[in-house]
């Protein structure tokens, strides 16, 4: 393993090796959790979850000198967190890695501009208490190309801004805009498509 | 699907019919995560709420589109328990020194 020499007081007179410890204890204490919701969100299940944060965290164990402080440390994570995530085999289900074009997303019948799910007049905290709801939003996401739900998860569901997404992805903001475009008008088409019975929640009243 | 007024109740100019044509609603659903995101210039999004406003096909689909980036915003993620937590650590400690 290459030497490590993050930055420490000139009074730390311990060893390197402890001195890293130190410093990667701090890093996991402060970004595992975080790290672990975003796994989640991307491998869709807990257990590659698991393997993607192992393997985030080994790998910035690895890169702390290339860690040069000019971007927040979640957006380094973030980062190598996208990079082995990419090359994780993907064994689930879903598209196959494709272009998204606006035009597969245009409605072909009337039925399809609205969502076919319990929505009106409940905040989307009550609307995801339906679980087959929620089922149906994880399954489009699940769905999408990855470097598609990629830009998702971390725009919409992470709130990282554009631009910090165009840093971690090694996209400009103008490729992220679009691919998060697309992305959203997939999660809606399969959510218009799928229709969610709203039986299940106390108060889903479609009033239309 | 029944035909609905305008619900913002915006008038538009006589001067610019509205055109139903599809190639009008694509320019729109181009622009739409933008429009929502409130990036767009003032002249741009009011051109879209007046469109938004005429045809109701469109006026669903930005509120379906709303909707299901409010779901994204919105949904939980499971929290890693602490023996996990602590068990990874050790894995990752002990891949960092073999390896
Ligand atoms: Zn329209």
């Amino acid at each position: 393993m290459p030497a490590v020499s993050p930055p420490h007081s000139p009074k730390d007179r311990s060893s390197a090796p402890a001195r890293t410890q130190k410093n990667f204890d701090k890093l996991y204490r402060d970004h595992v959790d975080l790290m672990y919701r975003f796994a989640n969100r991307l491998c869709g299940e807990t257990e590659a979850a698991k393997d993607l944060v192992q393997e985030t965290f080994l790998n910035a164990y690895r890169g702390f000198k290339n860690f040069r402080g000019d971007a927040q440390v979640s957006t380094w994570l973030y980062a190598i967190a996208a990079r082995a995530c990419l090359r994780m085999r993907r064994k689930r289900k879903g598209e196959p890695e494709r272009e998204l074009s606006l035009d597969e997303f245009i409605p072909t019948s009337e039925g399809e501009f609205r969502l076919q799910i319990p929505v009106d007049g409940l905040s989307p905290e009550e609307a995801l208490e339906n679980k087959e709801l929620r089922q149906a939003l994880d399954a489009a996401i699940d769905k999408l190309p990855k470097k598609y739900k990629m830009v998702l998860v971390l725009r919409d569901m992470e709130g990282v801004s554009a631009k910090e997404v165009g840093t971690i992805m090694g996209l400009n903001e103008r490729a992220v805009k679009s691919r998060l475009h697309r992305a959203r008008l997939f999660v809606r088409r399969e959510l218009s498509a799928r229709g969610v019975d709203g039986t299940t929640t106390t108060h889903a009243e479609t009033y239309r | 699907m029944a035909k609905r007024a305008a619900p913002r109740g915006e008038k538009r100019p006589a001067a610019r019919p509205h055109q139903h044509g599809k190639g009008r609603c694509l320019h729109i659903l181009r622009a739409l995560s933008a429009y929502i995101d409130d990036e767009l210039s003032g002249t741009i999004c009011q051109e879209i709420r007046l469109h938004l406003g005429a045809c109701p096909n469109c006026e669903d689909f930005v509120a379906s589109l709303r909707h299901t980036v409010s779901l994204c915003r919105h949904t939980s993620a499971p929290i890693l328990a602490s023996a996990d937590r602590a068990r990874m650590r050790e894995n990752i400690l002990k891949s960092a020194r073999t390896r």
